[in-house]
């Protein structure tokens, strides 16, 4: 059964494979992104080795105010999204709201976050679904104030749309934590002590539960410092942020400005890279600071008595499902609409014909976006797998992986920021002829898809209980047969759970399919943020819900096709480990 | 005598014989660029913001499919100058041939930045049938582009002139010049704005006002090196600093461009925006996107006018496909329902006294828009300052605004 050069040892190749299928293009991205931040680009006859790129750099107009501008929309939506996610878990986990958030958040997630940002926008502008509710009667608004709701020149407004579309990711995160942890063992502990409820989960289940969010929240910050589709359609623009403008001068038709494109990307990832320092050491900061408290042993403080952050997480939870609610529905209505002006509540004229003619302009673009996405994601599951197997083999040979290591390796494509490094990928895909081709988009997607898979998928495999392998190894005598006959039944549920997480990443992506598809490669997602610039609501509107519908479809599938396919095998229909 | 006259013989013998012969080798020409052209995919990148135009492409790319077998895929883009950004890329990495774009919607800045790097095509709108239809002599900006030569490099798809649109629900009387526009902005704060150049509409917005506020408007056509940018440009700074504390959002925050303003000026943020389609109103109003209340006004003086082009890309595989599709887009036909306001709306680049009557017919069947300006109306057009005033204004603006 324990044969030395079994399956056991090719095994051994599947983290070579999935390391280097990210690492090595986002090392060669950085350096390829690094040089000509350097001044060195041969492909536009650039090759002095210096840094007066920097400087000219530092003295753009707008410069500074768009890295004080990024530092805060991204810093921002981080310590919102997580104060509030972690609000909400501990205050209202196990009840009914929470029950209900729990079910939505597939749906939360698979709304891409340019679909989001453009219904949030809908919503929230002077000219939006809100005011158009309560004008003229409450507000006397015959025309819309003048108001800067949304594109606002300190981004508030992009602040407030990341924050929401990150709070059900980081609650997702929680919730995997939280399985990961005996919490009703703490609870029923807690309870024994006579600990109030809020103090039993900022006591004893918070610092458990914070070291599974640590790299969640670099991640949402990485990504929030710099992200260019949502800035693009929410973010203020004189200046813009700072992931904006190097996406301009890497687009520039004047090629020099590719030079200080790379500077500015290089800038950012140091920015990135800061940030995240800093964040690190500010938790070191809390812990210790809060130490001493965490131990004192009191049971109960002024505000948990008046329940105020227990207020504050249901208002909060409340306010995600509604915002995220309205900006989806806002999106159907405008999809239907044909007129709907100021301040009529709703479209004053419907029409059919967009979504008549947006059936066959989206099949192209959505065809692409799925045939990449099913392909990044069915790759990225082997991989994931054949990883996850290797670990177990390599425990059973009492070698054991330094989880934690392996989950910083994991998260490097998702702490880099994007833009850090595309163009470095671009420029080297120019070079082998590979832009626009089925293997770098495929590729590219990969790198995203792969980390999320790992994510979602480890959790629940780690935790598979391998005597039902050794059992089916006794029974059928062959280890690969048990594997695919018994554990990957097992595990179909959080598997194809898997599979359309890492789908939906695929579909959101916008920055790797527009510097790697070279226009050969147009998916639902490029094509929704390229008609966010344009004028047409109704138009934009049903592209942004055929971007959110084919996640949500693959979502569907991973919820109803198990449930389906085990309709007749009781045990397999229990909750645990759908997430 | 008689020599002249055996001279004349030959003469007229020799026009006989050569000019059809001419005109054959013209037709073999065209018709070998035809068979060629037969099967291959041609990659047109456009701007792609507009589904008014995106549906237009999607109606001549079936036609060309259909008449030519040629395979037309639209790549959208938001800013063309990404296109010549990946272009030269391409070039400098070496790649002469099988590029990613043929074909590509362009004129202006970004048409002299390919010229100069030499990322254009030979020379090829003289082989085709349609260019011979194109109004060279009265249209002179299909032939220089922002005052750059055209030199056959670039077929003229349409032509554009600046024309703003207002709401007469809140307007009565829209102003007949920049300082009228100023004057309205003070008693209307917020209701005014234009697009944050570098974007072309907002850079237009710029030059128009600077056009009429200088003094001397002939020195707009040297290079801008030659003349003193300063003291020309003083008189428009000092109109923006006045006009942008009224503006929408106080000015500190602008419109992306003119379809965001298209919108704003339908959810009634704004009262007044712009468009380079004498039509665009018109259209909208049509397809329900604007209120029937918009309308179409001009500047006093004139605006500028230019002319869009199609231009095929140096390292295209599929040229002869791309020349298909361009001459298709220039064919009497493909104009008309170009210029229709119930399709597109943009005018169109041929000269009337050289089409066919039935050809002329197409035309005069064209129902004017509600909000479309006559001729007359339009007024006259005003010719585009030199080339590189373009990337003067755009860095002083920035300098100036992006604090």
């Amino acid at each position: 059964m324990d044969k030395p050069t079994g399956p056991g040892s090719r095994l051994a190749l599947f983290p070579i494979l999935t390391l280097s299928a990210f690492c090595i293009p986002i090392l060669i991205g950085l350096a390829g992104t690094w040089l000509p931040a350097l001044g060195y680009l041969p492909a536009i006859g650039a090759y002095d080795l210096n840094v007066s790129v920097f400087f000219t750099l530092f003295r753009e107009p707008g410069f500074s105010s768009a890295t004080f501008h990024t530092i805060t929309t991204g810093l921002g939506a981080t310590l919102i999204a997580l104060g509030l996610s972690l609000l909400i878990t501990t205050q209202i986990y196990g009840s009914a709201l929470w029950r209900l958030l729990e079910r939505s958040l597939a749906v939360l997630l698979a709304m891409p976050h340019a679909a989001f940002a453009i219904g949030f926008g809908f919503l929230i502008a002077p000219s939006g679904w809100l005011v158009r509710i309560i004008s003229p009667e409450l507000t006397g608004f015959e025309v819309p104030p003048g108001w800067a709701t949304v594109k606002d020149a300190y981004g508030i407004s992009l602040t407030l749309a990341l924050a929401f579309k990150e709070i059900p990711f980081l609650l997702l995160m929680c919730l995997s934590g939280l399985n990961q942890l005996d919490i009703r063992r703490t609870l029923w502990v807690g309870h024994s002590l006579g600990y109030s409820r809020s103090r039993i989960w900022t006591r004893l289940v918070l610092p458990q539960l914070y070291p599974h969010l640590r790299l969640p929240v670099l991640a949402v910050l990485a990504y929030s410092l710099s992200v260019v589709d949502v800035a693009l359609i929410l973010g203020p623009n004189l200046p813009p942020t700072l992931s904006v403008l190097v996406d301009r001068w890497f687009n520039d038709s004047d090629v020099g400005y590719r030079l200080l494109g790379a500077a500015g990307a290089t800038w950012l990832f140091l920015l990135v890279m800061a940030a995240i320092a800093v964040f690190l050491l500010a938790e070191k900061i809390i812990y210790r600071l809060s130490r001493d408290r965490l131990i004192d042993g009191s049971r109960s403080s002024i505000s948990e008595r008046f329940g105020l952050s227990g207020a504050t997480a249901y208002f909060s939870s409340a306010l995600l499902l509604l915002v995220s609610l309205l900006s989806f529905l806002v999106l159907v209505l405008w999809s239907f609409t044909r007129s709907w002006r100021f301040p009529e509540s709703l479209p004053g004229v419907y029409s059919l014909r967009f979504w008549a003619r947006g059936v066959s302009q989206t099949a192209e673009p959505v065809w692409i976006a799925l045939v990449v996405g099913v392909l990044a994601t069915l790759i990225a599951v082997v991989l994931v797998i054949g990883c996850l197997e290797n670990e177990i083999e390599l425990a059973r040979k009492g070698r054991r992986a330094d989880s934690q290591k392996v989950m910083w390796l994991v998260y490097l494509p998702l702490l880099v920021p994007q833009i850090a490094f595309l163009f470095g990928i671009q420029t080297i895909a120019v070079l082998f002829g590979v832009e626009g081709t089925w293997l770098s988009m495929v590729g590219v997607h990969l790198i995203f898809v792969l980390p999320y898979v790992f994510l979602t998928l480890s959790g629940v495999y780690r935790g598979f209980d391998n005597r039902y392998t050794q059992v089916a190894v006794s029974l059928s005598g062959s280890p690969l047969r048990s594997f695919f006959r018994v554990k990957l039944v097992m595990l179909a549920k959080p598997i194809v759970f898997a599979l359309a997480t890492g789908f939906a990443v695929s579909v959101a992506q916008y920055l790797p399919t527009m510097y790697l598809g070279a226009g050969r490669f147009m998916t639902i997602t490029t094509e929704t943020v390229s008609l966010a610039g344009g004028s047409d609501r109704r138009v934009v509107a049903v592209y942004a819900l055929c971007q959110f519908l084919l996640p949500m479809l693959m979502y569907t599938l991973a919820i109803f096709l198990p449930a389906w396919a085990f309709r007749n095998r009781r045990a397999m229909q229990n909750e645990k480990g759908e997430w | 005598m008689k020599l002249g006259r055996f001279v004349g013989a030959v003469l007229l013998a020799m026009l006989v014989l050569v000019n059809p012969l001419q005109a054959e080798t013209e037709n073999s020409e065209w018709q070998s660029i035809v068979a060629k052209a037969k099967g291959q995919t041609v990659y047109y990148n456009g701007w792609g913001g507009s589904e008014v135009i995106n549906e237009y492409i999607r109606w001549a790319s079936a036609e060309v499919e259909k008449r030519y077998g040629v395979t037309v895929k639209h790549v959208k883009v938001t800013d063309i100058g990404d296109v010549v950004g990946r272009i030269l890329a391409e070039k400098s990495a070496g790649r002469t041939s099988g590029g990613t774009v043929d074909l590509v919607w362009i004129n202006g800045e970004n048409f002299r930045a390919m010229k100069e790097q030499g990322l254009l095509g030979p020379p090829f709108t003289h082989k085709l049938p349609s260019y011979q239809l194109v109004d060279t002599e009265k249209k002179p900006t299909t032939v220089y582009d922002f005052t750059i030569a055209v030199e056959n490099l670039e077929a003229p798809w349409g032509m554009a002139q600046l024309v703003f649109m207002y709401d007469t629900a809140h307007v009565t009387n829209p102003p007949a010049n920049m300082q009228e526009l100023l004057a309205y902005a003070k008693t209307h704060p917020g209701r005014v704005t234009y697009p944050a150049p570098p974007e072309f509409h907002g850079t237009t917005f710029l030059k128009q006002a600077l056009l009429e506020l200088v003094e001397n408007p002939e020195l707009l056509k040297k290079p801008v090196d030659a003349v003193d940018f300063e003291k020309i440009t003083a008189p428009l700074w000092a109109f923006l600093d006045e006009l942008h504390p009224v503006m929408w959002r106080s000015g500190r925050t602008f419109a992306n461009g003119a379809p965001e303003m298209k919108q704003l000026l339908s959810d009634g943020e704004i009262f007044i925006s712009l468009s380079f389609n004498p039509n665009d109103a018109s259209n909208a109003i049509a397809s329900g996107e604007l209120p029937e209340s918009i309308r179409t006004y001009v500047h006093e003086g004139g605006t500028i006018g230019n002319s869009h082009f199609l231009a095929v890309v140096f390292n295209s595989s599929a040229k002869e496909g791309a020349m298909v599709f361009a001459d298709f887009l220039m064919s009497p036909e493909a104009q008309a329902r170009k210029a229709d306001p119930a399709i597109w709306g943009d005018p169109t680049v041929l000269a009337m006294g050289k089409l066919t009557p039935e050809q002329k017919q197409l035309f005069d069947n064209i129902e004017a828009g509600v909000a479309t300006l006559s001729p007359q109306e339009l007024g006259k057009v005003r010719l585009e300052p030199h080339a590189s005033w373009v990337e003067a204004l755009e860095t002083t603006w920035l300098a100036r605004y992006r604090k």
